[in-house]
């Protein structure tokens, strides 16, 4: 059989492996057929499937921006079976990947407003790869405001790259702002001291509770754990953010990435969704239509 | 072999407590493979296999046998306590199985008198429970006994560093990939398959038999009363579904408080 | 382009169908019923039957299949079945049950094992036999307009033969002395023996609107009724011939090198089907899964329901959930 099946995984090489935290690692890969690099093309919030042969898939998002052909950057947490394999890889070793699949944040439609990127935990992984798509393209957005929630100090992904941006994130037109849970963590209460406007014990809302934002010309984008989106659409829509103006992208089952083996289904019967076809990008007012969604 | 390329094995011990032996039997039964699969480890103790035992720290200890008296609970926690991994395998070590089908149903007491005629405890017995009540188990492998092809998945991905796979559905799911008849939907057969943990292939539905429950309920999801409801309705007696139930599951709450329902009486 | 085919032809006919493939049809296995099952005997084939447990889809999405051997080093290699198949005696409600396949595993992203088999198989339908059960009516999905071959409809002595593709005019072509044209008394017979089918499909269901009112009665006490006595187990996914669901599995072998991908069909009523790594499940409770299913099959894609009215889910329900009654509780009409 020589039909070409899309849906077969490709096979990637690891040039590169950062511990982050204690649960999770960044992933560099690359392709190594060169046929399928040139093919493979994609935006901030699509996902990949990961494959460790004879382990399983498992989805993961891709956390950086499309620079290089063949070439991207994968932030996993140590959470399953599968994810526990690829945390036993070393640099050099092979994985297989299969996407990118999903829809993706709209950078086009966002272009020339302000964004204001929400992130809790592991959620800034894909806001990370809209994050680099604005500054890639700078000129296209307006003022970008990130505001990210940790648990701790220890807990902070992408570390020495966001406190650049947290000091000096203005030169950019880049505000980055910190919330941490831990209110004992005294690497945080340090950065609280350092701009007591962007670093401040609590969770994320706090930010938004304690920053002036307008949804004037401006989109938000969300990305957290389940629980995060409903205080969070709950603050900004109290301040005046129409359901159409945030994004926010969901966590599923997501088996097969092409809309087929059913897990990531949600939805009452007048608006069935497929969270890793129809998403995983969705907006509030997706999710207001939409049973289940958020 | 050298000591290098065995200190590179994981240490592994196979334990008995209270039960048939049948599980490490069927770890042996593995013909096929028996001999490839026991060199990837390093087998501390295996009493069904060898005499040879060695009290040391464990990488994964497999425990067969439910916990019946103090001297299973004494070699448990000590099992525990050397092992990074412990494993419960068959019906008796993950639920009691057999063992414990009259559990909160007759007394310790009135079975002492029933079987030895006599009231005292001598054998300082309590009812028997899966490992899982008094220790951390890290993996269940169902079965009375274990299935061999399931065993040796688990122990393949035991030997590859990744959690083992046993099903969490019932066995229905397996009659309908094999296309099986359903003998309750066909024949009205008594069939415990729609509560009952798959990984069997559906062996009995298979031969056309109805499920006895071997496998044990599915843990957290088993709807006990849906199943006395439906047998109820093919004309079984309360009496005889219970019994049915609590054969291999007499520790599972959701079974034992079934009650039987007064005037109950079906035709068979 | 109409045909027609004489009964005691049917043999003949038959045996020609070997050169297209191995031919598939319905047999008796049960009191209840037929199977589709491989014919090793014309006299096996009962193309008067009811339903069969397991609908077709098992031939193109299979109950369980390898999809790729693996090894740690090269990856993955496809497992593909593509061996020629003849599917004698498809109902109508099952065809549209796999045209609705056709638009999942078909898109955008199509999936090549399905691929390979649906382009590898001939479908010859033939006029069904209603029981109390059908409500295909309801649904739209009482005729095949596409999705087949060639279509037997029966009448007294013989069948009128739709021809639904090239395939099937190969098939005609080939038989040209058996096959005749129908008379105006064949028409007129078709008609009756139509409307005769038809009026033995008396179960219905008001799908008009059904949307709405299953958005709106999320918290409907019958769903919670139902839920109590359900085992979770399944089965009315597994024998619907619209459900789709399916599970991927990667098994190793002992030398930790090669190994198997594995896929089987899957149900939204495992508890662990909207389950994620990491221990969050979207569906936890039973209740929740059961709203799901239903929702799922009164969803439409394209504008066709999800679900075509076979009545297998209430049939092979072994806690007796009867999917329209359900459904008219939830209507209260």
């Amino acid at each position: 059989m020589t039909v070409k099946n899309s849906l077969t995984p490709l096979e990637a090489q690891i040039t590169r492996i950062e511990e982050m935290t204690s649960i999770e690692k960044l992933f560099y890969l690359k392709l190594i057929d060169l046929n399928t690099v040139k093919e493979f093309h994609y935006t901030p919030g699509q996902f990949l499937e990961v494959s460790i042969p004879g382990v399983g898939e498992a989805p993961i998002s891709i956390c950086d921006v499309q620079r290089e052909h063949g070439r991207l950057q994968l932030c996993i947490r140590k959470v399953g079976r599968v994810t526990n394999a690829i945390h036993r890889l070393k640099k050099g070793d092979r994985l297989w990947i299969r996407g990118p699949y999903g829809n993706g944040f709209p950078m086009n439609l966002m272009e020339n407003h302000d964004l204001l990127l929400i992130a809790g935990g592991l959620g800034i992984a894909p806001l990370r790869s809209v994050l680099q798509y604005a500054l890639l393209h700078r000129n296209s957005y307006g003022s970008i405001t990130v505001m990210y929630g940790v648990k701790c100090y220890s807990m902070m992904l992408f570390r020495e790259e966001f406190l650049k941006l947290f000091r000096e994130g203005d030169k950019l037109n880049v505000k980055f702002l910190l919330a941490y849970e831990d209110s004992d963590d005294f690497q945080c209460y340090q950065l609280s001291c350092e701009r007591s406007d962007r670093c401040m014990s609590g969770l994320v809302t706090k930010l938004i509770e304690s920053t002036a934002i307008t949804p004037d010309n401006t989109y938000a984008v969300v990305c957290g754990p389940p629980i995060m989106y409903k205080f969070v659409v709950k603050e900004l829509t109290q301040r005046g953010f129409t359901p159409a103006q945030i994004y926010m992208t969901m966590e599923r089952r997501m088996k097969c990435g092409v809309g087929k083996c059913g897990h990531c289904i949600t939805g009452s019967s007048n608006s069935i969704k497929y969270v890793c076809k129809d998403g995983p990008v969705f907006t509030y007012w997706d999710a207001l239509k939409t049973r289940g969604l958020m | 072999m050298t000591e290098t390329e065995n200190n590179l094995k994981p240490r592994i011990g196979v334990f008995s407590l209270t039960g048939c032996a049948g599980d490490q039997l069927m770890i042996l039964n593995l013909e096929d493979t028996l001999i490839e699969l026991l060199s990837k480890f390093d087998i501390k103790s295996f009493q069904e296999a060898s005499s040879y035992s060695e009290n040391t720290n464990l990488d994964i200890a497999f425990v067969e046998g439910s916990v019946s008296t103090e001297h299973d609970l004494k070699t448990l926690k000590n099992i525990r306590e050397k092992s990074s991994l412990l494993i419960a395998i068959g019906d008796c070590a993950v639920n009691g199985c057999v063992q414990a089908m009259r559990n909160k149903q007759t007394s310790i007491a009135e079975r002492m008198i029933d079987v030895y005629g006599v009231e005292d405890n001598i054998y300082k017995t309590f009812e028997p429970k899966g490992v899982g009540e008094y220790v951390k188990v890290d993996f269940e492998i169902p079965g009375c006994p274990i299935e061999k092809e399931e065993a040796l998945n688990a122990l393949i991905s035991l030997l590859n560093g990744d959690a083992p796979l046993i099903p969490d559905y019932p066995v229905c799911v397996e009659c309908k990939l094999n296309g099986y008849p359903c003998v309750i939907i066909e024949e009205g057969k008594p069939c415990l398959g729609p509560i009952i943990t798959a990984g069997c292939d559906a062996r009995c539905p298979g031969l056309g038999l109805d499920c006895v429950g071997c496998r044990g309920p599915i843990k957290g999801e088993t709807n006990a009363k849906a199943e006395l409801e439906a047998l109820r309705k093919r004309g079984y007696a309360d009496k005889y579904i219970i019994n049915r139930l609590r054969f291999f599951a007499g520790n599972f709450d959701d079974i034992q408080i079934l009650g039987v329902k007064e005037n109950s009486k079906g035709d068979k | 382009m109409y045909k027609k085919l004489f009964k005691e032809d049917l043999e003949q006919f038959t045996s020609t169908l070997k050169q297209f493939g191995s031919i598939y049809g319905p047999v008796k296995k049960t009191s209840r019923g037929c199977e589709f099952t491989e014919l090793t005997d014309f006299k096996d084939l009962q193309l008067n039957y009811t339903r069969t447990m397991i609908p077709p889809k098992k031939f193109f999405l299979k109950p369980k299949e390898p999809l790729y051997s693996l090894n740690k080093d090269a990856g993955f290699k496809e497992i593909i079945d593509d061996s020629k198949t003849v599917l004698l005696g498809v109902h109508s409600c099952d065809i549209n049950a796999l045209n609705l396949l056709d638009r999942v595993y078909l898109n955008q992203f199509p999936d090549l094992h399905y691929k390979t088999r649906r382009e590898n198989t001939i479908i010859i339908g033939v006029s069904c036999e209603p029981d109390d059960y059908c409500f295909c009516t309801s649904t739209g999905s009482s005729h095949a307009l596409k999705g087949f071959d060639l279509f037997l409809h029966e009448i007294s002595d013989s069948y009128i033969v739709r021809v639904g593709s090239m395939k099937g005019f190969q098939i005609i072509t080939q038989n040209k002395h058996i096959i005749k044209n129908p008379s105006l008394t064949d028409i007129k017979e078709f008609k009756e023996y139509e409307a005769e089918r038809l009026s033995k499909i008396t179960l219905n269901l008001n799908v008009n609107g059904i949307q709405d009112i299953l958005d709106l009665s999320f918290d409907h006490a019958v769903w919670q009724e139902n839920a109590d006595i359900c085992f979770g187990c399944g089965s009315c996914n597994l024998v619907c011939p619209t459900c789709r669901c399916y599970d991927v599995i990667d098994y190793l072998k002992l030398d930790l090198k090669n190994g198997l991908k594995v896929r089987r069909w899957d149900s939204c009523m495992l508890k662990q089907h909207a389950l994620v790594a990491g221990g969050l499940n979207f569906r936890p409770t039973r209740v929740e899964r059961l709203y799901n299913r239903f929702n799922c099959k009164m969803s439409c894609s394209e504008d066709s329901l999800n679900c075509v009215g076979c009545g297998r889910c209430t049939v092979y329900c072994p806690a007796d959930i009867n999917f329209v009654e359900v459904l008219k509780q939830v209507r209260e009409d």
